[in-house]
């Protein structure tokens, strides 16, 4: 499950926001937030596509980089959220 | 409350990464914080406060970084605090700490979240009131702007932290996060938030960190280096800018000031990467920005991402039903508001009073509304993004330039506007616009051009990243920049070093070793003493920070109503026999309206007569009766001179403060009845800007000269009652020098024709560094005049000015400063005895 939803948020990521980019490249633990990949904007459509597929609701706390940094911590709060 | 109790055993987060240091990293890191300690003094870095600080934080470091880990947060809060008693003196430390652990122990109180945040208001309430002056505080007023800068933000993210985290952190975490090391020098500081205060903390190796920190104190360096460079040399006040090669530099070093604000903030965040803290970057390459969102990204990081988690994603949250769009835009506007808001409480809390000026209210509605439009765009376009190096043909580098060349240009207009005095201050500037367009013209466009185009060469290294994660290679190369700036900047500190490049160069280093006044701000300063006018309502002026230490009641003279306005060009003049006792003592205006003795209306026979005429220096300014150098000299006379041609002395002090040149023809008239054997006109420097101004404030407020030759510059000139000031002074300024000349002659000519004898005197303001605006050319003109020459501009060189001046905020001569100068100018007077004694008696 962790993994089918670490997949489809990577392949979401790569779409939205890294078009052309390599997949090998976005590693499970690469920083989005720190390094501006994920800025504002970008992180609102991430948010809103997450809570979208997943039905989930996530909250404005959330939306930072302990939450949200990396591929992992990612799929962590979508799991964590859908139990 | 047990969250408050103390817990050193506590270990920091796991992070898996080597929180110790091999012997070797260990002293590379020394020797380098070593070279940077010297670099601060070299260099006077900010303040001798912030010297003792680093030297503290590097001792400090020292310790710190061989503690076993669960000790070296107590020990980092620890040293924090003895910063804060450092800095602030063992009273005030004491009672800053004491207000801000109240706060944070509120913060914990065992009731519910809304009744802390209820009492904090309450208690913030009092705070407000008492730093307005509504109600009485026992602590010292120099404590608020540092309190302030700790508290006025960090107490809100660390609410909205312990509102949403499970855990608050430990005692050592809190007193770390709000007294943090270095705060206690800073006013100005950066928003660090508190969760990733905590979890970045030795979360990567501890040598790698350590040394990244260096890189940012460096950085931070060079960045206060240049800043000197524009703030000393490049500045122009909008009266100057009468050219578009001015104009183009106006904008330019206006907009290059924030180096200062970025300079700081990478001293801040390197010292705290000493202790573990592995803070993200503050600024990112700020100038390289290619549009408004990107700009709002790159400068002042921590702002923009406190703005983010505290009001921008609350609101954007609430608001998503309304769909992304409105969210977006409704969020992004309130964030700016809020932004502007923020700055005004920000200013509260450093100066006391509100920041309420149009200007700021209509930059940052500006600035948002670009954002939004920006931000619209990328939601429909994107923005590009790489996780290596971008694949750019020369078409999309162009593209990149030009764009962020727009982009600087149309901030750089927009900063113009924030930070003008006035608003007719900067439509003024525009004039300049109508040429001449000559090669000069294109320097600042060319160098902007340039330094953008190289920074635009794309860069394969990520932003943030770990410092172990990095390649090697951009590891090496860091180490190397490093130590070459590190190296080369103490080098050319060194004064051998810099002579032997020449004189010029020499030169221009010095002058960028001090942290003074620029001659703007240092004008400002002097206008400000009589003029009440404190217009430092931007950070990026130094002066709000020597205005920040200001008591509120400096100089009760102030007050004093010491001078009565009167009609016509004269505009105000001392008050006749009026005594005011100042918290310096006693000042008594004689019958004649001088600050003096009283005296005859016509000297005895067998008495010398001088009459002196100046400002506030000479009038005594925050100096008792009989301290003034005036009177030091008259009673040094009458008790020394007595093989002179003449049995007594009488100098009869004219000066009145706040008298710019043109006034002291009104003075100098009724000097010349009271026949007097000598003038003494004192300048004190920039006689020709400030006879500009005076004649232009006098034209503009409809006051009638007096003077034809004036009223003829002043036709000639094309000075109306319309014009703004900064228009007048342009109009005026090529008359400046004919116009000093018209006074100075006038003064020397009708002393001549009387047998009196006109001297002329230099005296410097008392203040550190070699500004000398004006002064070779004010000499020139005071000799081609035909004065009898005193110039006593090295009178102070070879004192410590802060033990002869009043005060930092206030460059009079203090009594000390009186002995001083009467102490030379006696000599000077006896060694032109011939001319201006004994010719007196023939």
């Amino acid at each position: 499950m962790s993994e089918q939803v670490k997949r489809a948020v990577k392949d979401f990521i790569l779409k939205e926001f890294l078009p052309g980019e390599d997949p090998a490249n976005l590693t499970d633990d690469l920083p989005l937030i720190t390094t501006g990949i994920l800025d504002s904007i970008a992180t609102l459509k991430l948010v809103l596509h997450l809570e979208e597929k997943y039905g989930i609701t996530l909250e404005a706390h959330e939306a930072d980089k302990e939450h949200l940094d990396t591929l992992d911590k990612i799929t962590a709060l979508v799991a964590g959220k859908m139990k | 409350m047990s969250s408050i109790l103390p817990s050193i055993a506590a270990p920091p987060l796991e992070s898996g990464h080597k929180a110790s240091i091999r012997l070797i990293d260990f002293l590379l890191v020394l020797a380098q914080l070593g070279l940077v300690l010297l670099l601060f003094r070299q260099f006077q870095i900010e303040s001798a406060a912030f010297i003792q600080l680093s030297v503290l934080a590097f001792a400090g470091f020292a310790i710190h970084s061989w503690l076993p880990l669960p000790y070296r947060l107590p020990f980092f809060a620890l040293l924090s605090l003895a910063g804060v008693g450092l800095v602030m003196g063992l009273e005030n430390g004491a009672w800053l700490i004491g207000i801000g652990v109240v706060l944070i122990a509120i913060c914990h109180l065992p009731f519910s979240f809304g009744v802390r945040t209820g009492i904090l208001i309450i208690v913030g309430g009092i705070l407000i009131a008492q730093r307005g002056a509504f109600l009485p505080a026992p602590w010292s007023q120099a404590i608020w702007p540092i309190l302030g800068s700790m508290f006025m933000f960090r107490l809100l993210v660390y609410l909205y932290d312990l509102k949403h985290e499970k855990t608050s952190g430990t005692l050592s975490q809190k007193l770390a996060y709000f007294f943090m090391l270095p705060n206690a020098c800073f006013p100005l500081f950066p928003v660090v938030d508190y969760k990733t205060f905590r979890t970045n903390y030795y979360d990567d190796d501890a040598y790698r960190t350590y040394q990244v920190g260096v890189d940012w104190i460096v950085r931070g360096v060079i960045h206060l280096l240049l800043y000197r460079v524009f703030y000393y040399h490049l500045t122009l006040a909008p009266h100057e800018v009468v050219e578009p090669s001015q104009l183009t530099q106006y904008l330019v070093s206006n907009f290059m000031l924030y180096l200062r604000v970025s300079g700081l903030f990478h001293l801040v965040v390197g010292m705290l990467h000493l202790f573990g803290f592995r803070l993200p970057e503050t600024h990112n390459r700020y100038l390289l920005a290619s549009s408004f969102t990107d700009f709002w990204r790159r400068i002042n990081i921590y702002w923009k991402d406190f703005m983010q988690k505290l009001f921008y994603y609350p609101a954007v949250f609430k608001l998503r039903k309304l769909g992304t769009t409105k969210a977006l835009v409704i969020a992004t506007l309130y964030v700016f508001l809020m932004t502007w808001f923020l700055h005004a409480y920000q200013w509260f809390w450093l100066r006391g009073t509100m920041l309420l000026v149009w200007q700021d209210v209509l930059f940052w509605a500006i600035l948002g509304v670009l954002v939004v439009f920006n931000s619209l765009y990328e939601i429909r376009h994107g923005r590009k993004r790489t996780l290596g190096r971008e694949q750019r043909t020369w078409r999309d580098v162009a593209k990149l330039i030009l764009r962020t060349y727009a982009t600087f240009w149309f901030i750089t207009i927009l900063w113009s506007f924030w930070t003008a005095e006035t608003l007719s201050d900067w439509f003024s500037l525009w004039t300049a616009l109508k040429g001449p367009y000559n090669a000069e013209f294109l320097l600042f466009p060319l160098v902007v051009l340039a330094v953008i185009a190289v920074g635009s060469i794309p860069r394969a290294s990520m932003r943030n990243v770990r410092a172990t994660e990095q390649s090697q290679a951009d590891w090496s190369r860091q180490r190397a920049v490093t130590v070459v700036a590190l190296v080369a900047l103490v080098a050319v500190g060194v004064e051998d070093v810099a002579t032997k490049l020449g004189p010029n160069v020499a030169t221009f280093v010095h002058s960028l070793r001090s942290g003074q006044l620029s001659r703007l701000d240092t004008a400002k300063l002097e206008r400000g003493y009589y003029e009440n006018l404190l217009s430092v309502d931007r950070f990026n002026s130094q002066l709000w920070e020597v205005y920040t230490n200001k008591p509120a009641n400096w100089l009760d003279v102030d007050n004093a109503n010491l001078k009565r306005f009167v009609s016509g060009f004269q505009r105000n003049e001392l008050i006749p026999s009026f005594v005011f006792n100042s918290r310096y003592g006693p000042i008594s205006i004689n019958r004649l309206g001088m600050r003096d003795q009283d005296y005859t209306d016509a000297p005895t026979p067998g008495t010398y007569r001088a009459v002196v005429l100046g400002a506030s220096s000479v009038m005594g300014w925050g100096v008792a009766d009989g301290e003034t150098f005036e009177a030091l000299i008259e009673a040094r006379l009458n008790r020394e001179f007595t093989q002179g041609p003449f049995a007594r002395y009488e100098l009869l002090n004219m000066a009145v403060p706040g008298y710019e040149p043109p006034q002291q023809l009104l003075p100098f008239m009724k000097a010349l009845d009271l026949q007097p054997h000598a003038i003494y006109y004192v300048a004190t420097g920039r006689e020709i800007k400030r006879s500009v101004r005076y004649l232009a404030n006098a034209a503009r407020d409809g006051l009638e000269i007096p003077f034809e030759r004036l009223r003829q510059i002043v036709q000639v000139a094309g000075v109306t009652r319309q014009m703004d000031e900064a228009a007048a002074m342009r109009a005026l300024a090529p008359y400046g020098a004919e116009m000093l000349m018209y006074i100075y002659m006038d003064i020397v000519e009708k002393s001549r024709s009387r047998g009196i004898a006109p001297v002329f005197i230099f005296l410097p303001q008392v203040r550190q560094g070699q500004w000398v605006e004006e002064t070779p050319e004010i000499l020139k003109i005071a000799r081609e005049s035909g004065f009898v020459m005193i110039n006593m501009d090295d009178v102070y060189a070879s004192h410590d000015v802060t033990t002869i001046r009043l005060a930092e905020w206030d460059h009079h001569p203090n009594a000390r400063g009186h002995e001083v100068t009467a102490e030379r100018l006696y000599r000077e007077l006896m060694s032109l005895r011939a001319e201006v004694f004994d010719a007196a008696k023939r």
